[in-house]
């Protein structure tokens, strides 16, 4: 009579003892996250809410006072031709940022994904970009593009590829962006680098074996089984590369200055707002940037990133 | 209930967050609002300037002299001017004394970003101190003091133009003109002028003293254009300008240096020979290093070559001024004071040697330092630059630099490095900066 009571009450006990446990190891993960979630609330969403009302209003300190504009904002910044020609630029940071950073850092890492002697040192020397600040790589990369005494003018000499040094940046819009973006892309090529390696190596031996007996050549098995098993990580070097080729900044203005022939929305926005200090055009500007870098980011998941289970 | 309490502690979590954001918020205010705008003595003043800190030894004597200490941040100039105007814009503190650049008056005087100093310092006898005092001026109100006395000077390099057979040094524009296009024609240099094409400041600021050369201004004293037509100082100049950088005399590379850019690595090495609009004091500070310049006693000042003679020398200095939102504003009078006094505007510059020098101060902003400094025999070229000062000192606007300037300048140099990099004409480059003005001045 008393058995079934003491094992009712056990077993009770034991569920009430689970749930304080699970209350707890909750309340735990909660209160970790709790000082992320104010940084959060500080510095991304306040801000945000801030610039979205920020960007309808008239801010000019030089032509006081702020007041309501409506759209006022965002009809100045399209018909502007520098901030057009700046969308262009953009559009082509982005094709050239993302589709670089994506091949360059698949094809990394697949060369890294095999043990070999020295991978460890490899793997150190290959992340090194990624420390740099992008001030630093702009200044690196206008030594090496320098029309006096660049080493890529230098190298491409020598290979009697040119017959005397040329400038490569500031004249010719296409070749401009291009040289500028190959400074991101050693940048942020890196990182995806070690995503897709990351990606790569949770994939089963096994997978690649049966493939093999399969008679499966190098390229099958790269686009039947590679590929397909690596595409959350490339989705995540992908979305990585296409925000910062959207905001694309510090190379731009190291290599390029003011000049609209590669100028970035990013750097229009800096002059806009810091130089000529109208901050409500600034502001609708980071909107922009920042609503469009949201929705591209979300399509590109959607179309690369697929759930991988083994 | 566990979806219950879910609930519950994603609350309990947010509204934690939210206090200690508010915590951190009321912090941030109490410490804001804990200024002192009386007593000087005891405090810690943020200087952040666009120059290095002067030698620790000077700071040390000014702080037992006052009891005012001195956190000293050098940052660069364009760095300092965004900080400025993102401080002032969200209305924080972010120093006591800043750099009030003298194409910045006129916005800081609309803006009203920086206190004005007519109370701490006497205009009528400033007025015979300071050259360049009216760039710090705008409708009576000092908006800044000037903290040097920088001038767009011409620097030549005197041995490659006798390598050339040129004895004399050009007084006159074209003279000036065929004394380069001699140095290309015999090979002395490959492309002998340097003029920096980056779509930055510091081409604008060559046009317009290349415009004043050729006897003309940019602006009206009411900030019309005064370059529009084909026949005016400014067209000429940027049209000289874009031809010299299309024939050859400055080299391509020029197109992404900006003006230090060409300074240290062209003029410094012997690949130009001669900078029309070069920063006043760089024969000290960068010609004559060693560790930098294989021209060592090479280069020299010369009067610029106008269109008749010896032409204007634009200023352009900085000055320093106490930001609205400063903390310390008695003891940032006091630190500026003691920034002008003419025995420490010299030794910035080099009067008693290396020891108290700043790095890269050109020129003391007053004329007792002015004179200290020439007396003082230590600054290669500084007696030529104080004459220069005294006879051929101009600032670039009459009337003040306008308060929509870096627009302006912006539109100049934006087009100007266009024009040269023949994505555009010199005609539309011209009427598209007017355009520019005509829609700031409207």
């Amino acid at each position: 009579m008393s058995q079934p009571a003491t094992s009712g009450r056990r077993g009770s006990l034991t569920k009430e003892f689970a749930e304080r446990r699970s209350i707890r190891s909750e309340a735990m993960a909660y209160g970790m996250v709790a000082p992320l979630l104010v940084f959060i609330l500080a510095l991304a969403l306040y801000p945000t809410v801030l610039t979205t009302i920020d960007a309808f209003m008239h801010i000019d300190p030089v032509t006081p006072p702020n007041h309501f504009a409506g759209f006022g904002n965002f009809t100045a910044i399209f018909s502007n031709p520098e901030i057009r020609q700046s969308f262009e630029n953009t559009g082509w940071y982005v094709l050239f940022g993302v589709g670089l950073t994506v091949v360059l850092g698949t094809t990394f890492g697949l060369l890294l994904q095999r043990k070999f002697r020295g991978r460890g040192v490899v793997l150190a020397i290959v992340i090194l970009p990624w420390a740099l600040p992008g001030v630093v790589e702009g200044v690196i990369w206008s030594w090496i593009y320098d029309p006096t005494f660049g080493v890529l003018n230098s190298v491409l000499k020598s290979l009697h590829l040119l017959s005397q040094y040329q400038l490569f940046i500031g004249t010719r819009q296409i070749e401009s962006i291009l040289l500028t973006s190959l400074v991101q892309v050693w940048q942020i090529t890196p990182l995806a680098t070690l995503l897709v390696l990351a990606s790569l190596q949770g994939i089963p031996g096994e997978l690649y074996e049966a493939a093999r007996v399969d008679g499966a050549g190098w390229w099958q098995v790269i686009r039947r089984i590679t590929l397909p098993c690596i595409r959350p990580g490339l989705a995540i070097a992908a979305v990585e590369a296409l925000v910062l080729s959207l905001n694309i900044f510090d190379q731009v203005y190291v290599l390029n200055a003011g000049a609209s022939t590669a100028s970035s929305v990013m750097s229009m926005t800096y002059f806009i707002t810091f130089q000529g200090l109208n901050f409500g055009q600034g502001y609708a500007l980071s909107l922009l940037a920042t609503v469009v870098t949201v929705a591209l980011s979300l399509g590109t998941l959607k179309l690369i990133y697929r759930k991988v289970t083994f | 209930m566990s979806n219950k309490w879910m609930h519950s502690a994603v609350f309990k979590v947010t509204a934690m967050a939210a206090a200690v954001s508010l915590v951190l918020f009321g912090s941030a205010v109490a410490a804001s609002s804990a200024t002192h705008h009386g007593n000087s003595k005891s405090v810690t003043i943020n200087v952040a300037i666009a120059y290095p800190a002067p030698p620790k030894a000077m700071l040390a004597k000014f702080t037992h002299e006052t009891g005012i200490k001195v956190n000293w941040s050098y940052l660069q100039w364009d760095d300092l001017q965004t900080k400025i105007a993102a401080a002032a814009e969200a209305n924080t503190y972010f120093a006591d004394v800043t750099d009030v650049d003298w194409s910045k008056v006129g916005e800081y005087y609309v803006t009203k970003w920086f206190l004005p100093l007519n109370k701490y310092f006497s205009m009528s006898s400033l007025k015979s101190q300071y050259p360049q005092l009216s760039s710090f001026v705008r409708n009576g109100t000092l908006v800044g003091m000037p903290m040097d006395g920088s001038l767009l000077v011409t620097t030549i390099n005197e041995k490659d133009f006798h390598k050339a057979g040129i004895t004399s040094m050009p007084t006159t524009f074209s003279k000036y003109a065929k004394d380069l296009q001699t140095l290309k024609a015999k090979g002395i240099v490959a492309h002998p002028l340097d003029i920096p094409f980056a779509a930055a400041e510091g081409l604008s600021t060559y046009w317009y003293e290349l415009t004043a050369a050729m006897g003309g201004q940019v602006l009206s004293p009411s900030y019309k254009p005064l370059f529009t037509s084909k026949s005016s100082a400014g067209y000429k100049a940027m049209t000289w300008m874009v031809n010299a950088y299309k024939t050859g005399l400055v080299a391509k590379a020029n197109l992404g240096y900006e003006d230090y850019q060409g300074f240290e690595t062209e003029m410094a090495h012997g690949l130009a020979a001669s900078v029309f609009s070069d920063y006043s004091g760089d024969v000290g500070t960068v010609y004559d290093v060693a560790s930098q310049s294989s021209v060592v006693g090479d280069i020299d000042y010369s009067p610029t070559p106008g269109i008749s003679g010896i032409a204007p020398n634009l200023g352009n200095p900085d000055g320093i001024g106490i930001p609205r939102s400063a903390e310390h504003v008695q003891a940032a009078v006091e630190f500026i004071k003691w920034m002008e006094e003419p025995a420490n505007q010299a030794a910035f510059a080099g009067a008693n040697g290396p020891k108290n020098v700043i790095s890269t101060f050109p020129l003391p902003s007053n004329r007792g330092g002015l004179s200290l400094l020439a007396k003082s025999g230590k600054v290669p070229g500084a007696t030529a630059l104080v004459n220069l000062v005294e006879k051929h000192g101009r600032a670039v606007f009459p009337a003040g630099a306008p308060p929509w300037y870096p627009n302006f300048s912006n539109a100049v140099y934006t087009n100007l490095h266009g024009a040269a990099a023949g994505t555009e004409s010199v005609a539309s480059a011209i009427s598209a900066i007017a355009s520019v003005v005509r829609s700031l001045s409207s």
